[in-house]
């Protein structure tokens, strides 16, 4: 490559990446630093008197309980969300890859479906779901138990409220990821199938040998989605839903960081939220990408 | 036997398939349904379909409570967005993905931690940094150019979206084979005319892929349009808000319902078009093949 | 394929064309009027129940009685997301018309940060357009209270507004029907309940825990009086600890553990009228709430023969019984650019023709001779502190905000889980004097 070449090639690179690099310093990077700036003081919004309390604000949360269940909840949800939806778009999109039928196109189509709705949309119809006295769940329970039964109280035992939450973002989840496991699914060679077929290996057997381990890449990258979206579907079903109740049960990291900035007059609290749920996310990515680790089979 | 076997297991995969698309359709139906109703229905039973059909509720939403400007500025915002979104994102990914140089790493990590950054909590900041620069512009111009102005938002919607969409398209711009860009080089073309007339057009899956989904982040997103837009040229789902009625106060169900299906049209329309390319183009973890 | 692709994409150019030219259009408007030369008010106002259209007209009326002055109104069912922003940046209102209590808790932020402007002078302004002072026409009662002088020191920040009195609502025709009269104490409730129970009906039920407020503060002053009550506003230790804040909890406790079954899973912002349903529907018995229940619930289907009934809450003795009663607040932020004329737009609130063009929306502005202008079902809400009940106002004095901590949150919020029976009557009481001891300190 000759010097004048190289130079087209280093104004190529530079003229490609330069508008996004500028964009996401302006509306990124600046943001979150003056967030971490914000975490270290004690300010309530809108007085001028901002205090420096240099990491106060981290002891403050390390103690505080409501924070601690906001955190479990978040995890719960993450956890619950990430395994149930993981299991049923794999399953279902190994079906609708492998198994040659009628219809296949169509239920593609439907099973996406959820995740085009807005979480005001997904809330109205949970809502409906789980009323207590008329809802669709308690109507179907009511078939099957007498017809002095008192219904589950889905969105008001505070030990079920979280499960039902996981549901609602599970049912919008699935059809997202069935879509990018049946993409990677769709790549891997037929006669692979074919072989092991011939070789006796049931579908079961070929799912966990062949379909798995090839799309391992696809899963591994999608658990990094699975935290970010879960920390932030959460929130806005939350809000629109349980309002983080009843009694903070289905607080998330975020609701509780919304409600200490602004609710609370504690911004600069709120902030340092925001720092521990951005480097929480990271660093669970991080570990879960390191723990799945695994040697790339090749096809 | 074998035959019988395999009968009886595509049998079950049917049924289970059926039953997770009654799942998922009668939900979605039962809003369509929910959306006729008159007002008084919606105090009883939820799933009673209704008794006879409300239009009117949607000509409400649509003049009175002014979704129907609202839909214009979400369809601008959206659209616009999209346009800088792909132009801004495509050479970076595609640089990013096919060329080796020194800081390539750096600037990969860069977008990548950009994901896990919630617009949620950067909200606030942005808003003072584009009041900070009205204040100076009101002193020059008598007014401010960067709040309230929807090329402004579209703008911040595009720069948020940068980190997940340089990542789709620069894992599908990895699995493209090399020697479509040797060919190119060879004919004498460039960098710019080979990506703009090989590499751009063959990311094409992809793209129809990331269009759809910062489609639908874009259309639903309330929190930044909320907070950039504190005047009257509201987006859908800020109008959507202002039609859940405050507490202490009467609320039109019929209305509310009716802005619902306004709002979730036209993401059902887009999907329906492009959903035959949207498998094509998800390509996430990595090299393949 | 190709084509199909083309025409999508003229289409969507074509009509972002379009739509940025009405975009730039409207900018031009606003930026316009916001130049003009004549002194403009800046007030900002939440949309409630009484709908923008009594605003609007109040806002013309002044700036009729005022020429030279333009009054840029802001009115909007989410105020706060629209004001507080540019207040973070230091763009404030002249006036806000806000009460506290709202989810977002702007006017406690306020409070909080010593951002409000003294108002103690307004109460002796002359009334635009009129001969009497404010303090002539404000209804006693309304100020002097921690919802007007939130700091106790008889400063007054903040400037009563549009009232309305709050007790238990129920069906007159189904306790007429059962010969079950008005529970006059709190015994004579929890007597009620029983017979309720018998017929499958409920006790109580309430919209969400928000609305708690006002039944505690009426039980509060109920329990200990009013000096009591100033003390448990201010997080005193023993207030609450003491025995007479034991007998606040238990009451309280064994109320809402008569709750209908789904009171709990419905108390949220998305389901909250389905609890106010169940007092429609002759399933609960009694709600906390207040006086524009009437009107939210206008639509809903109702069980034949009712009729809204409305009582102050039963007290502990028969003949003290307080009504706490709701009022929104008005104030001026400190950093305010017109402080004058600011005030004298809040001494308008108070003025006939205020008051009229509020009433048409049917709020009720706390005035002297308010109530004869009233129709008989306001009437028949309004008329309760002629019944004996007492008014009571104001609520919890602001304290510096703690990280982590809010005490209704606490007090209220905890409610639910009294309810479904998760937390025990003790502990909601342990956590709210630890709640007020760290909000004291």
């Amino acid at each position: 490559m000759n010097g004048h070449a190289k130079r087209n090639r280093s104004i190529f690179i530079v003229l490609a990446l330069a508008p996004a690099i500028i964009l996401m310093t302006i509306f990124m990077l600046y943001p979150v630093l003056s967030v971490f700036q914000m975490s270290l003081y004690r300010w309530g919004g809108y007085s001028p008197d901002k205090e420096f309390i240099g990491f106060q604000n981290f002891v403050t949360l390390a103690k505080d309980m409501n924070f601690i269940r906001a955190m479990q909840n978040t995890i719960v949800l993450i956890v619950l969300v990430t395994v149930v939806t993981l299991a049923f778009a794999l399953v279902f999109a190994a079906i609708l890859t492998r198994v040659k039928f009628k219809g296949v196109g169509l239920f593609r189509v439907i099973f996406y479906i959820p995740n085009i709705l807005s979480i005001v949309v997904i809330s109205a119809i949970f809502s409906a779901i789980y009323d207590p006295a008329q809802g669709l769940l308690n109507s179907v329970l009511r078939l099957f138990h007498p017809s002095n039964w008192q219904g589950v109280q889905w969105l008001g035992n505070e030990k079920l409220v979280i499960w039902s939450v996981a549901i609602a973002l599970i049912w919008q989840a699935i059809g997202y990821y069935m879509v990018m496991y049946m993409s990677a699914m769709a790549s891997i060679p037929e006669d692979l199938y074919e072989s092991a077929s011939l070789d006796g290996a049931t579908a079961v057997r070929q799912f966990f040998t062949i379909t798995i381990p090839l799309t391992w890449n696809t899963i591994r990258t999608t658990l990094t989605f699975f935290v970010i979206s879960t920390i932030n579907l959460s929130f806005l079903l939350v809000t629109a839903m349980t309002g983080g109740g009843p009694n903070g049960s289905t607080e998330v990291f975020l609701s509780y960081m919304y409600k200490q900035a602004n609710t609370n007059s504690a911004y600069g609290y709120g902030m340092a939220i925001g720092v521990v749920v951005f480097l929480f996310s990271f660093a669970l990515s991080a570990i879960l990408q390191g723990i799945t680790k695994r040697d790339v089979y090749e096809f | 036997m074998e035959n019988k076997h395999t009968g009886l297991y595509k049998a079950f995969v049917y049924l289970v398939l059926i039953l997770l698309a009654i799942v998922i359709v009668v939900p979605i139906a039962w809003v369509f349904l929910a959306s006729v109703k008159s007002n008084a229905e919606f105090y009883g039973n939820p799933w009673t379909l209704p008794k006879s059909f409300h239009w009117e509720n949607f000509t409400s939403a649509w003049t009175t409570a002014g979704m129907g400007k609202y839909l214009g500025n979400s369809v601008f915002v959206t659209a616009l967005s999209l346009i800088l979104l792909i132009i801004i994102a495509l050479p970076a990914s595609y640089v990013l993905a096919r060329f080796h140089f020194v800081t390539q790493k750096f600037w990969n990590w860069f977008f990548m931690l950009g994901l896990f950054i919630n617009a949620n909590y950067i909200v606030v900041p942005i808003f003072l940094m584009l009041l900070g620069g009205d204040n100076f512009f009101t002193k020059i111009l008598g007014h401010g150019i960067f709040l309230n102005n929807l090329w402004m938002l579209s703008l911040v919607y595009a720069s948020t979206a940068l980190p997940f969409t340089i990542y789709l398209l620069s894992n599908y711009f990895r699995t493209l084979p090399a020697s479509f860009e040797e060919a190119a080089y060879m004919d004498g073309a460039g960098y710019f005319t080979t990506f703009l007339k090989v590499m751009a057009p063959m990311a094409r899956p992809s793209i129809i892929t990331v269009i759809l989904f910062n489609f639908l982040s874009f259309w639903n997103e309330y929190i930044m349009a909320l907070t950039l837009i504190p005047g009257d040229n509201k987006t859908l789902p800020v109008g959507l808000l202002n039609l859940s009625a405050a507490q202490k106060s009467a609320q039109n169900y019929g209305q509310l319902y009716a802005g619902l299906v306004i709002v979730m049209l036209p993401t059902l329309i887009l999907y329906i078009m492009v959903q035959k390319q949207l498998t094509e183009g998800m390509t996430v973890g990595g090299v393949k093949g | 394929m190709k084509k199909r692709w083309l025409l999508t994409a003229v289409v969507l150019v074509a009509s972002t064309a379009l739509l940025a030219a009405c975009g730039s259009g409207s900018t031009k408007n606003s930026a316009k009027s916001s130049g003009s030369t004549s002194k403009t008010l800046n007030v900002a106002a939440l949309e409630g129940g009484y709908g923008s259209a009594p605003w609007k007209q109040v806002v013309k009326d002044f700036e009729s009685a005022n020429p030279g002055v333009k009054v840029k109104l802001t009115i909007d069912k989410k105020i706060e997301s629209i004001i507080s922003p540019k207040m973070k940046a230091g763009d404030y209102p002249d006036v806000v018309h806000l009460a506290t209590g709202r989810p977002d808790g702007l006017t406690e932020t306020m409070i909080k940060s010593k951002g409000m402007e003294d108002l103690s002078d307004v109460k002796n302004m002359t009334i635009p357009g009129e001969k009497k002072k404010v303090s002539d026409v404000l209804m006693p009662g309304f100020d002097g209270t921690l919802a007007t002088e939130p700091y106790g020191d008889g400063k007054t920040y903040m400037m009563p507004m549009f009232y309305a009195p709050t007790g238990l609502f129920y069906n007159k025709a189904l306790l007429k029907a059962n010969g079950w009269t008005e529970p006059k104490t709190f015994s004579d409730l929890m007597a009620l309940g029983e017979k309720a129970k018998a017929k499958g009906i409920s006790l109580f039920t309430y919209s969400t825990t928000g609305y708690m407020d006002s039944l505690t503060y009426s039980l509060l002053a109920d329990i200990g009086g009013k000096s009591f009550f100033n003390k448990a506003m201010s997080y005193d230790h023993d207030a609450w600890s003491g025995k007479d804040g034991t007998q606040y909890f238990n009451l309280v406790g064994n109320l809402v553990k008569q709750s209908d079954k789904t009171t709990v899973a419905n108390a949220n912002n998305e389901n909250f009228r389905k609890n106010q349903q169940l007092i429609l529907d002759n399933k609960a018995l009694f709600m906390p709430n207040g006086t524009w229940v009437t009107g939210e619930m206008k639509d809903a289907p109702r069980a034949k023969g009712f009729e809204w009934g409305f009582m102050a809450l039963p007290g502990v003795k028969a003949d003290t019984r307080y009504a706490y009663t709701y009022f929104e607040q008005i104030w001026v932020p400190k950093q305010a650019k017109n402080k004058a004329l600011a005030k004298k737009f809040i001494a308008f609130m108070y003025s006939d023709k205020a008051t009229k063009d509020f009433l048409k929306g049917g709020a009720v502005q706390p005035v002297k001779n308010i109530t004869s202008q009233l129709d008989a079902e306001q009437k028949q809400f309004y008329g309760i502190y002629d019944n004996g009940a007492k008014v009571l106002t104001g609520s919890f004095q602001s304290a510096k905000a703690v990280e982590g901590v809010n005490m209704t949150d606490t007090l209220f919020g905890e409610i639910t889980s009294v309810t479904n029976g998760t937390k025990s009557i003790s502990q909601w009481q342990q956590d709210v004097v630890k709640a007020a001891d760290q909000l004291r300190e």
